[in-house]
């Protein structure tokens, strides 16, 4: 998975992505991810009140993106990158002990731009939803041989 | 200015999540321009050498969190107060920065009702700018 994430040209050093529950028909994908309190970047966040940081679940949700990506361009190298975040809305925090679920769907596909909505459910309650948009930057069509 | 061992006075972030090094420009409650150095011995330059673009929205509201905290700690110095990242809207990504590069975080208060503040945020890499949008942050005092 790191390396798909590597091929996609996607800046994330950490995956954000435990499991995949389901893949369906390149428009949704459901994935899962448990937290949990040995996370390294949580010892900052806060130092004895651990809180998954918004933005990492915002991370999960884009790597979940990039999976539907890639079942879309299978071949050929595709660079992605982030283009736009709007109605990001962080509803409650996400602690150790909680097992995310990020539904994404895709929504709309024009020319180099894939617009996706995002939610991240902790125990069937929204923590945090977006819309996102992914930009393919740069494409070569290979030929596997 | 506000160098980076008075931003831990005001944020509980810590390390690997105190994504601003230095504050340059600050008007409490209303503005404020941090800064934050791209080098390649960050937990986040692995493999890539460019700034996720998740965390360059953290910075900016950590550069938010300095404006509200600082207004906060001059009308009472010993109240506790709770900060929270509330969301982004119209955010938009022109392109991402890289290692060696530094950022510059701008943000400007537009707007406030209750305890939700909206920022005008803006990231420059020298005079280019390479994102920019809006952040909202929940910042409200806790009483005891």
């Amino acid at each position: 998975m790191e390396e798909l994430f590597h091929r996609l040209g996607h800046p994330f050093p950490d995956i954000m992505i435990d499991r995949v529950l389901d893949v369906d028909k390149d428009k949704n994908v459901r994935t899962l991810k448990g937290v949990s309190a040995d996370e390294f970047y949580l010892s900052g966040h806060f130092p004895g009140n651990p809180i998954l940081p918004g933005v990492m679940t915002l991370e999960g949700m884009i790597q979940s993106a990039l999976l539907l990506v890639n079942e879309l361009y299978s071949r050929g190298k595709v660079t992605c990158t982030l283009e736009k975040v709007d109605r990001l809305k962080f509803r409650r925090p996400v602690v150790p002990g909680d097992r995310v679920e990020f539904q994404i769907q895709l929504k709309a596909q024009a020319d180099h731009s894939l617009k996706f909505k995002g939610k991240a459910l902790v125990a069937g309650e929204t923590a945090t939803e977006a819309d996102f948009t992914l930009k393919i930057s740069v494409r070569e069509v290979g030929f596997d041989l | 200015m506000m160098e980076n061992r008075e931003i831990q006075t005001i944020l509980p972030h810590r390390y690997p999540f105190l994504l601003v090094d230095r504050i340059v420009e600050i008007e409490a409650g209303k503005s404020g321009v941090g800064l934050k150095n791209l080098t390649g011995s960050e937990w986040f330059s692995k493999d890539h050498s460019f700034y996720p673009p998740n965390l360059l929205l953290e910075s900016l509201a950590q550069v938010g969190g300095v404006v509200l905290g600082l207004q906060a700690r001059a009308e009472n110095p010993q109240g506790a107060v709770e900060g929270l990242f509330a969301g982004v809207s119209d955010f938009q990504f022109q392109r991402y920065a890289v290692a060696g590069e530094q950022i510059k975080l701008k943000v400007e208060m537009i707007q406030h009702l209750a305890s939700m503040y909206k920022f005008a945020a803006e990231a420059f890499v020298g005079e280019e700018k390479i994102a920019g949008g809006q952040i909202l942050l929940s910042f409200a005092r806790v009483t005891p």
